[in-house]
């Protein structure tokens, strides 16, 4: 069975990592690394496992492109989202033997280090996918 | 039918056979009776010939192999051409056809010339197996429609074919040097290759300038990756790397080739672009580094082979030669060029001349504008950085 975990984030919270000046501390140098360093091994532990089929981060919310039909024609609009909205900003499929086991391997992700204050904000979702036509029952 | 014959692969194939014969016959003749009785009938009669000219093709190259004289077991002296070699380049003129898009070139000779698998490519370039694969296959049947010939190209397109061999070659070393998104170990395996395939090609063709400058300015380039990364995973600039961790090995291997290519003529845009790398390898700091050298250099490379890139570099050798405004007045020729106007390179490089040159406003925006047209986090980290060290006296009065 394939599970998603989906991991959130703000503008502000990218900012942080970017390192652009908000009304929160930046991440230092030593933040970051550790941050990606325990990415790194996290994802290679997963493929190594055989449970990753495949992972991605998303760039900033800013770069979103919102399409909307105005009068059956879709119009764009840029950066849809408030500055502390947390919107998607990862996510990991996984193939495991259990609804458990999935969440497990989402509640690793509660030791990423990170900032104090980004940490206390942190959620992770988990949902099962829905494999094929037959099984949504169409 | 496998449980029947045995032989799992030849019968699955002979299955696949019956399966596609039903497809065309079908609709047309009408529904068999019994279809599946049919589909067996049909496959056995197919397993049958495919069993025996596998047989045929035993025999035949047993007959080959008696026919074949001992010494052609052995591998070929020196000075005769060896046949498996051209196979390779011939491979590799395939692989690198103008017909497929860069991204098939790429893939097809990884996969075809290179030793990674299909799972390994795919990782390497964030995509999915089964999305490879089919970038893949796809790549093959448009050779296959083109009805390009397996041969050596005629020689009036040998030197034309070959560009695109070492392109290919450059652009997936590229790939794994810059790093533009993935995890890094995946991207290095994509530089190694690079460089593997290109000592290929040297071999094969021992004598082409060109080949041995892609070589060399491959192994003079990866020899900094040691120092181009600091200890948090941050990028480091050249000028600030530790030239101590640099690859000896690499840059003297790198300046053999290039010392050996260059009076060997004609002189191309890779032994250039390699003979700059030497340049900055064999310099003991950025202070000391031969920068009217690289100036030249630069200034025959945009003769030969001219692109915003070499310009925007070109134009941060003059700045190191004859100030930064002089480099500067180079990028504005750039900026209304539409290649590399919106570039964060440009942006960058403006920004680190306009700090030179004591504008610290005019650099911390130029810094923040690079920033906003990445979004690759270590490269926004890095330009944020730099921002922040001109920030504090901002507000100050200028002196």
């Amino acid at each position: 069975m394939k599970y998603m975990i989906l991991t959130y984030a703000s503008q502000q919270d990218y900012d942080g990592m970017a390192g652009r000046p908000t009304q929160e501390p930046v991440w230092s140098a030593e933040d970051f690394a550790a941050m990606t360093s325990f990415m790194a091994s996290f994802n290679k532990e997963l493929e190594d496992a055989g449970e990753l089929v495949e992972t991605r981060g998303l760039t900033a919310p800013v770069l979103t492109r919102r399409l909307r039909l105005r009068d059956g024609v879709p119009v764009v609009t840029d950066g849809p989202y408030a500055e502390t909205e947390e919107v998607l900003a990862g996510y990991w499929i996984v193939e495991c033997e259990s609804f458990d086991r999935a969440t497990e391997i989402a509640a690793r992700l509660a030791t990423c280090p990170a900032p104090a204050q980004v940490a206390a904000r942190a959620v992770a979702d988990v949902r099962p996918i829905a494999d094929s036509a037959a099984d949504l029952e169409l | 039918m496998a449980r029947r014959y045995g032989h799992f692969a030849t019968a699955e194939d002979a299955t696949q056979e019956a399966l596609l014969a039903a497809a065309t016959r079908w609709p047309e003749d009408g529904v068999p009776d019994d279809p599946r009785a049919w589909l067996i009938t049909v496959a056995s009669r197919r397993l049958t010939d495919l069993l025996r000219s596998e047989q045929a093709r035993r025999r035949r190259e047993d007959t080959v192999a008696g026919l074949t004289l001992p010494e052609q077991w052995l591998a070929p002296a020196a000075d005769r051409p060896a046949r498996a070699a051209d196979d390779t380049l011939v491979l590799l003129f395939l692989c690198c056809h103008p017909v497929l898009s860069p991204a098939s070139q790429i893939a097809l000779t990884l996969r075809a010339v290179g030793g990674l698998t299909t799972a390994e490519i795919a990782r390497a370039f964030l995509v999915p197996e089964a999305t490879m694969t089919r970038r893949i296959s796809r790549a093959k049947q448009r050779i296959k429609a083109s009805g390009i010939p397996l041969a050596m190209p005629p020689a009036g397109e040998r030197r034309e074919r070959l560009d695109a061999v070492l392109h290919v070659l450059y652009l997936i070393f590229n790939e794994g040097y810059a790093s533009t998104a993935g995890p890094d170990l995946h991207r290095k395996e994509l530089s190694a290759e690079a460089i593997r395939l290109a000592r290929l090609v040297h071999r094969l063709l021992p004598d082409d300038a060109e080949v041995t400058g892609l070589l060399a300015l491959m192994l003079l380039t990866d020899a900094r990756r040691p120092a181009r990364t600091g200890p948090d995973g941050s990028l480091v600039p050249m000028a600030e790397q530790d030239r101590s961790r640099w690859s000896a090995d690499d840059i003297a291997e790198g300046v053999a080739l290039l010392t050996a290519a260059l009076p060997r003529g004609p002189t191309g845009p890779y032994q250039l672009q390699a003979a700059i790398a030497a340049v900055h390898d064999e310099a003991p700091s950025a202070e000391a580094t031969d920068w009217p050298q690289i100036v030249a250099l630069y200034e025959l490379l945009r003769r030969i082979a001219d692109n915003p890139v070499v310009a925007l570099n070109h134009a941060v050798a003059v700045a190191m030669v004859d100030g930064p405004r002089a480099g500067l007045d180079l990028l504005g020729a750039l900026e209304a060029d539409g290649r590399i106007a919106e570039d964060r390179r440009l942006h960058a490089v403006r920004a680190h001349l306009l700090e030179l040159a004591g504008d610290r406003a005019g650099a911390r925006d130029a810094y923040l504008a690079a920033a906003r047209r990445t979004t690759n986090l270590p490269q926004q980290r890095y330009l944020h950085a730099r921002a922040a060290r001109l920030t504090d006296d901002r507000e100050a009065p200028r002196r």
